[in-house]
């Protein structure tokens, strides 16, 4: 007898929850004020992309917020790396401000984003980026520093500027250490997004979440919630393919 | 390019307790391949490292091509015990860094790297990773990449000292093929004294630290050689006896007598 192949199991086991959540929720067991149900929740799906096609709009909103977020908070983190690895007074300097800053849940400074950087893009990005920075950071100076000590040597004896080392050398040895920390960054960027646009916001998923419980709409809150877990898997795969390619030499 | 080194009264002190070398002369003409060789701790690599331009203070005079020694002098390709070479480079990329390093354009560094490994047998393995090579092929590439630069002055850092026997022997005839149709000045550090007298023109012996040369012996076997040939040749052995003594009252007492 041959086994079942993983993904068939998996494909089983999700479509009967999801059958028995809606037979519970059909013969009146589960209540559609706080459960919403499968068929409920397709068709919030389907109208909101396909019939209507509102949902894209968010979707980029989300997207967007994320992607901005991400790229500014790790080309800030790799900045800041890059100079406390040449100075390494000043990262000592600043660690008291850094652990400070880097143990506040900094979803808490959305409130103070809201006013500076209006209810737009500007303070999802901002919240988005600080949780990302610093997650991206620590990684980053632990990649840099584990530069092998015989490459600079070596890179010396050859003339290298400061500038080759940086690129050839201190760059490509942060990777496998760098891209854990980029793969999290990445993450935090949209919980970020999401956090702040719950809190209050134009536009975006996380809006859009905060609007349907208000109205008490679970199918939609429901099939929001499984689309940012589409997403967060999606982006996390899209890490995993160009890591691997910049990694292939492992 | 004419190429010398010319060392008078090197002293190194590393702090007030060690001296690690002291009073090293000698004067190497171009294309003259010398060994140092001495017990391990006896300043060999530190001269090496002087005349890379890696260590700055020191006392004496030092000069390569008549200018004081300078780190990243184009003059000079260095090599080290390790391979170094760089993980996330294939094995051609990391047989043209050097050349890269020195602003050689993509084309002709990559035609000259892979030249150079198929003169060292590495032919059909230029887009190895190192990870996939054996400790002796990585130092076959180590040893592409520093005959890649046109340097004239070749400093080696007991290159081959992590090798099995036979990788060895094998590595060295590689290198005494590469510089019998490149010939440069070579300075090779070794603590194995069977294999300075089997590569070399020239064998310093220095004494334990603080390290002095203790003698300083012309080879005259004649070229082209073949270490693996000359395993079972009188007299390399011979001389390789006579040397051997010198070697190891060096070893005893750390006399200043310079030969």
């Amino acid at each position: 007898m041959t086994r079942p192949s993983p993904m068939l199991a998996h494909a089983a086991f999700t479509g009967a929850l999801l059958l028995t959540w809606e037979l519970l929720h059909r013969s009146g067991f589960l209540s559609a004020t706080f459960f919403g149900s499968p068929v409920g929740i397709a068709e919030f799906l389907w109208q909101g992309f396909f019939a209507s096609g509102v949902l894209w709009k968010q979707l980029a909103y989300t997207l967007v917020g994320t992607v901005a977020s991400f790229v500014l908070g790790s080309s800030l983190a790799l900045l800041v790396a890059l100079i406390f690895v040449m100075y390494p007074a000043l990262e000592r300097a600043s660690e008291p401000y850094l652990t400070v800053l880097n143990a506040m849940p900094r979803i808490a400074l959305a409130p103070l984003f809201l006013l500076w950087f209006g209810l737009g893009l500007g303070s999802k990005i901002a919240v988005g980026s600080s949780l990302s920075f610093f997650i991206v950071l620590s990684s980053a100076v632990a990649g840099m520093r584990s530069v092998n000590q015989d490459h600079l040597i070596l890179s010396r004896t050859l003339g290298a500027t400061p500038r080759q080392i940086f690129f050839k050398l201190t760059l490509p040895s942060a990777v496998p250490t760098l891209f854990s920390g980029l793969r999290l960054g990445l993450i935090y960027s949209m919980l970020g997004v999401i956090g702040s646009e719950l809190i209050a916001a134009e536009h975006g998923i996380g809006q859009q979440l905060s609007f349907l419980q208000s109205m008490f709409n679970m199918n939609g809150v429901m099939g929001l919630i499984g689309l940012l877990a589409a997403l967060g898997m999606l982006l996390t795969k899209a890490m995993t393919v160009l890591e691997r390619r910049l990694l292939r030499w492992q | 390019m004419a190429a010398s080194v010319n060392i008078e009264s090197l002293s190194v002190r590393f702090s007030d307790t060690v001296l690690a070398v002291s009073e090293f002369s000698a004067t190497i003409p171009e294309r003259q391949f010398v060994s140092i060789v001495g017990p391990s701790g006896c300043g060999k690599t530190t001269v090496l490292n002087v005349l890379a331009g890696l260590i700055g203070s020191y006392q004496g005079g030092v000069s390569i091509n008549g200018r004081p020694p300078a780190a990243g002098s184009p003059q000079i390709a260095y090599m080290l015990a390790r391979d170094c070479l760089l993980p996330w480079r294939s094995a051609l990329d990391n047989a043209a860094y050097g050349l890269e390093i020195r602003g050689e354009p993509l084309a002709s560094r990559h035609e000259r790297a892979a030249a150079l490994l198929a003169r060292v047998g590495l032919a059909g393995f230029e887009q190895a990773w190192p990870r996939q090579l054996s400790h002796g092929m990585r130092q076959r590439v180590a040893l592409a990449r520093t005959f890649c630069l046109p340097s004239g002055i070749l400093l080696m850092d007991e290159p081959f000292g992590a090798l099995d026997a036979q990788t060895k022997i094998q590595l060295e005839d590689v290198l005494l093929d590469l510089w019998s149709t490149e010939a440069r000045l070579v300075v090779f550090v070794t603590h194995d004294l069977a294999e300075a007298v089997a590569l070399s023109d020239r064998v310093i012996v220095m004494s334990a630290r603080p390290g002095r040369i203790v003698a300083d012996i012309p080879i005259d076997i004649p070229r082209p050689r073949s270490v693996r040939e000359l395993q079972g040749d009188p007299e390399f052995h011979r001389i390789y006896g006579e040397i051997w003594k010198i070697f190891e009252s060096g070893l005893q007492a750390p006399a200043a007598s310079t030969t």
